[in-house]
């Protein structure tokens, strides 16, 4: 990739990987971030396909019992750590700068140094498949005591941990960034209501990573503590607690579903608006309903406990119910944002309207889990593997395409192929629906999970093998994807700056963007900018103001003293 | 404000999504509908609920869904560039209200109704009909009636199996010897977590004879798919005879013998 003809800055034009090695600019990091995360979720991705393949018939085909358990550890690993937590990395590195009008992060250096340490823990973690006895094996939530030596002795249980470890020093070193990048480079005119709502999404996303990812760290290092060193805070025989494990990992691990929604809702809350050619309804409500979420997801882990006898159920069953509420709010905003809009359905859009369908789903039956009477029969079975899917893939996934989309002409100067985004969509959407919708009466007919097999006469095995024929169907729909970014990058770069009228500063500046980003800012007035100038320039005001930045030089607000 | 109609872009990719939202909605309610009938007080318990909550989650699922349908079919436009842009509508704080409002008085209903069911689920009998105790372990089950003298246990594949009268409240205190394990029967509707270290208590009261399948539902190592057990609900005077006839045995059943143990056959 090349930032091409339109930088006048001392940079090389060329794309050289010392270039990529060392770079601090928020952008290139935003790619290499994406890029890196999407190749943990192609290796993530293969192990699905795998454990669906062996689950396709009862018996072992495909691999062993151990192997099957490395893979969906590292599965649930990759796609919760490795992929899912950096592609929110990917999204708001390239994008919060440019959002609030920015020339770059406020701490370009320690934003170089988080992507490099995410990258060598991934890398640490999978390095597990070079030792003897295998990477971990011990779930992704690496329960104790059976995380403990006695009962899983392999290196590579321990390279999981330090492989971890490193990636969530990583996290809370990207998140101080965007704090501190949010709450002090936003261009003049630029108050806390008129930023986008993707950008809400990542104040909240870090400020949930501040509070969440010391918990993972600290448990971390106890467990490293309790195997290579003789400690024993989690082994019961020696006066440790395995329930203390559960607290912190939980501690962590939910806030960690909310860190992989919350910038998820923000990248809908800026695709609906632009396709429905209306400002996002009830932006207030949409911010509050973030801080709401934020708040209250800090307080609902021990849902994830309610079978272990040993927490308040009643507590934890209605701080999980009322998630529900600001979420309700955001779907309805949602959708009144399009009705009496005027709709267009290109590829991102086509992601936003899915993704209303297939998480709502994902929602409800959360509803039902979160009441532990009723999680008592769901918890640890395909019912909440299908709900936990539902929610980050029919979720969180469905706007990271949309994102992808919507963005790939900012980042790359060129459009996709839409008849190819639309089959990757369609591909995907019904592959989804067909893999995860029988995984729930699996599981509410008693199919525990991590089963690497499963008796013939339990009547589990037709739905397993719809569900194994759909995971094909979404991974046939990444390879229609994978094929359209060749041919778009194949292409003679010309989707300029601005391919779908959208609204937030992005769009101001040329695709891709010049190094630091602006010469000029136009007036910000409301949370769309670029659409207000486009309004002024229709009526002729102020019309000579409304050009993008790439006609010339200009002044270069938020750029570094 | 009328949206522009005709041969559009995603007009047929538009129809499809109309349908495949009608399908998923169909689907949803015949695959959420589907618990096992539940053998026990406490399961028939949990299975009301869980109507209710299928029922409200139902209207909430249609009410969304025939929105979002009939937004994107009454608004979307032929193209891009027609003229002008529709009214910048930025909110209404009424209607706001209401959608915060309702939905919170549905879930304070929820709420209570679950708070209803846990009360019977975590309430305990002053005096069970049987107790039992259960020891989990890698891979295997041991079930032990103290106030009886008797014990049953297995290894592997097909497992123990525990024998209970029904009609009455059944005690079962259990606990790991190695590392976390869960007790789940499907058709009780339950599951509790057997931990090392703690013991759990609960009652459930078996209301209908028969054979009923348990197995571990917490991943505790490469057995977790081989360590069922059964559990045989009888009438209680066939219950007594069945603990006299094991106390003439001996007290106690051994372990399956390791050649009937847990690694599935043909591993690769």
């Amino acid at each position: 990739m090349t930032t091409g003809a339109i930088t006048a800055r001392p940079v090389p034009p060329s794309a050289s990987a010392l270039v990529w090695l060392t770079t601090t600019d928020h952008k290139r990091i935003g790619v290499m971030y994406a890029v890196a995360a999407f190749g943990f979720f192609m290796v993530g991705g293969v192990l699905a396909l795998l454990m669906r393949a062996e689950l396709a018939q009862p018996g072992l085909q495909v691999m062993s019992v151990e192997s099957y358990d490395q893979s969906f550890t590292i599965h649930g690993t990759i796609m919760m750590l490795l992929f899912g937590t950096p592609m929110v990395a990917a999204f708001s590195n390239y994008l919060v700068p440019l959002q609030v009008g920015a020339a770059d992060m406020v701490f370009p250096r320690l934003n170089a140094l988080s992507f490099w340490l995410f990258l060598s823990g991934g890398i640490i973690v999978l390095s597990g498949y070079l030792t003897q006895s295998g990477p971990a094996d011990i779930g992704w939530t690496g329960y104790a005591p059976l995380n403990e030596p006695t009962f899983s002795s392999s290196t590579g249980t321990d390279l999981w941990i330090v492989g971890l470890a490193l990636t969530g020093v990583a996290s809370i070193m990207g998140a101080v960034n965007f704090v501190a990048t949010i709450l002090t480079r936003r261009a003049p005119g630029m108050s806390m209501f008129r930023m986008p709502m993707f950008c809400w999404g990542i104040l909240v996303t870090s400020l949930l990573i501040l509070f969440a990812f010391p918990a993972i760290t600290a448990a971390l290092a106890m467990l490293l503590l309790d195997r290579r060193f003789g400690a024993s805070f989690f082994v019961p025989t020696e006066g440790g607690d395995p329930i203390l494990w559960q607290h912190l990992f939980w501690f962590f691990g939910h806030p960690e579903v909310y860190i992989l929604a919350l910038p998820f809702f923000g990248i809908l809350s800026e695709v609906i608006p632009v396709f429905s050619r209306k400002p996002l309804f009830g932006y207030r409500a949409m911010a509050l309903a973030m801080i709401l979420i934020g708040f209250l997801s800090m307080s609902v882990w021990a849902h994830h406990m309610f079978t272990t006898g040993v927490i308040s159920l009643p507590f934890f069953s209605i701080t999980s119910f009322l998630i529900a509420v600001p979420t309700g709010v955001k779907f309805f905003n949602w959708i009144f944002t399009m009705i009496g809009g005027k709709l267009w359905f290109p590829a991102p859009m086509l992601w936003s309207v899915g993704f209303l369908f297939t998480f709502l789903f994902g929602g409800i039956t959360g509803v039902l889990v979160a009441s532990a009477p009723i999680d008592f029969q769901f918890q640890d079975t395909y019912f909440v593997v299908a709900h936990l899917h539902n929610v980050l893939v029919g979720g969180s996934v469905f706007a990271m395409w949309a994102g992808i989309t919507f963005w790939f002409p900012k980042v790359t100067g060129r459009r996709l192929n839409e008849p190819l985004a639309k089959t990757h969509f369609w591909l995907w959407t019904i592959g989804f629906v067909v893999t995860f919708l029988p995984q729930y009466q699996l599981g509410a007919s008693g199919m525990p999970r991590r089963y690497a097999d499963y008796p013939a006469e339990a009547g589990w095995t037709q739905l397993n093998l719809i569900s194994t024929v759909g995971a094909f169907l979404i991974a046939a729909s990444v390879v229609v994807f994978l094929v359209a970014v060749v041919e778009a990058m194949r292409r003679a770069p010309d989707a300029g700056p601005d391919p779908w009228e959208g609204n937030s500063l992005e769009w101001w500046a040329g695709s891709p963007p010049p190094h630091h980003n602006f010469r000029s800012l136009p007036p910000i007035r409301s949370e769309r900018p670029v659409f207000d100038a486009r309004v002024a320039a229709r009526a002729g005001v102020a019309a000579s103001a409304v050009t993008a930045d790439v006609e010339g030089p200009g002044p270069v607000p938020g750029a570094h003293p | 404000m009328r949206p522009t109609r005709g041969r559009g872009i995603g007009g047929g990719p538009l129809r499809a999504g109309a349908s495949l939202a009608v399908g998923c909605v169909a689907s949803a309610l015949v695959v959420g509908g589907c618990l096992p009938a539940a053998a026990t007080a406490e399961g028939r318990q949990i299975g009301s609920l869980y109507g209710i909550f299928v029922a409200i989650a139902s209207g909430v699922f249609l009410l969304v869904y025939a929105l979002a349908t009939f937004a994107i079919i009454r608004y979307r436009v032929l193209r891009r560039r027609d003229a002008g842009e529709p009214r910048q509508v930025e909110g209404n704080d009424v209607i706001e209200a209401i959608w915060t409002a309702i939905p919170l008085l549905i879930v304070g209903g929820l709420f209570v109704g679950t708070l209803a069911v846990l009360s019977r689920t975590e309430a305990r009998a002053a005096t069970p009909a049987a107790e039992i105790h259960v020891r989990g372990f890698r891979w295997g089950w041991s079930f032990s009636y103290p106030n009886e003298g008797v014990e049953v246990s297995g290894l592997g594949i097909p497992g123990p199996e525990v024998v209970v009268p029904i009609g009455r409240p059944i005690r079962f205190a259990i606990t790991s010897d190695d590392v976390i394990h869960s007790f789940y029967v499907p058709q009780f509707l339950f599951k509790r977590d057997v931990l090392p270290g703690r013991q759990n208590v609960f009652d459930v009261t078996v209301e209908e004879a028969g054979t009923y399948h348990g197995q571990c539902a917490e991943f505790c190592g490469v057995g977790h798919s081989a360590m069922p057990f059964t559990v045989r609900a009888v009438p209680p005077d066939e219950y007594g005879a069945w603990l006299a006839s094991e106390r003439a045995a001996g007290g106690s059943t051994p372990p399956v013998s390791p050649g009937a143990t847990f690694l599935p056959v043909g591993s690769p």
